[in-house]
């Protein structure tokens, strides 16, 4: 099957839809800085797993890395979910919109 | 898992957006809003082939994501001229999760006269979760919690 190409948006979204995936990401938006080991206890999954999140999240723009030494430290990457914001911002509160230009449009027909 | 544990299930995991709100115009004047598309095109979007009929089938074209080409196909379910009007809403691709998931979803205005103008209640109904999670944050205005989360970690601009 082909794979489509993913934009920014989906690609977010995609890689916040898996449950311990978005737990990861939200344990690392909660810290600073914080190492696989770190994230890896108390999660219930092995490193490996961990680490494979960690990769999806940092290919869809959510988190960066830092090396130092022989341990790699993730933070929340700061534009990450900017795709997103856009998104929202574009179709944000889409109804609540849509009313507001019902009443206007309702005020210069019957005024 | 039996049919009545079923449906309690899955009534648990769908979810309505509801507006409901006092307009200082009579339920005629609003229903023409809600019927013409010439009208429609000026508040919602740009209808393609909307008649207020029941069985009327009419696009909406949105913005696509990922494999979803962004059409809204809908069709129109019951006509009650200046009372109510519903029409089903339909959009998304299998393959997207997220924004463009499959969304199969019902709108439903109701118009009821009161002495101030007229009582509009939309309800959007059939939004399915998590499938559908972002849609509904997105457009019934949850989004803003999550904005708010943005915020902090993007402070950085």
């Amino acid at each position: 099957m082909m794979e489509v190409t993913p934009n920014p948006v989906t690609a977010v979204m995609r890689a916040l839809a898996d449950p311990t995936r978005r737990a990861v990401f939200e344990r690392v938006f909660d810290s600073r800085e914080i190492s696989v080991a770190e994230l890896t206890r108390g999660s219930g999954v092995t490193q490996g797993a961990i680490s494979q999140h960690l990769k999806s999240l940092k290919q869809a723009g959510l988190v960066a890395e830092r090396a130092e030494g022989r341990n790699v430290y993730y933070r929340v990457a700061p534009r990450g979910l900017e795709p997103l914001i856009t998104w929202m911002d574009h179709y944000g509160v889409f109804w609540r919109e849509r009313f507001q230009n019902l009443r206007d449009l309702l005020k210069e027909i019957d005024p | 898992m039996n049919a009545a544990e079923l449906k309690a299930e899955t009534q648990d995991n769908i979810r309505d957006i509801v507006i409901d709100e006092v307009l200082p115009h009579a339920p005629e004047t609003i229903w023409k809003a809600l019927t013409s598309a010439q009208l429609i095109a000026r508040w919602l979007m740009q209808p393609t082939g909307f008649e207020a009929s029941e069985g009327n089938t009419f696009t909406f074209q949105t913005t696509p994501g990922g494999a979803w080409d962004g059409v809204i196909h809908c069709r129109v379910l019951e006509v009650v001229a200046n009372r109510r009007l519903v029409y089903a809403w339909k959009g998304g691709d299998e393959r997207n999760t997220g924004y463009g998931a499959p969304l199969d979803t019902v709108v439903t205005w109701s118009l009821t006269p009161v002495e101030a103008g007229t009582r509009i209640r939309l309800v959007h109904a059939g939004f399915v979760m998590p499938r559908n999670e972002s849609a509904y944050n997105v457009m019934s205005g949850g989004w803003k919690k999550v904005v708010r989360q943005l915020d902090e970690i993007s402070g950085e601009k």
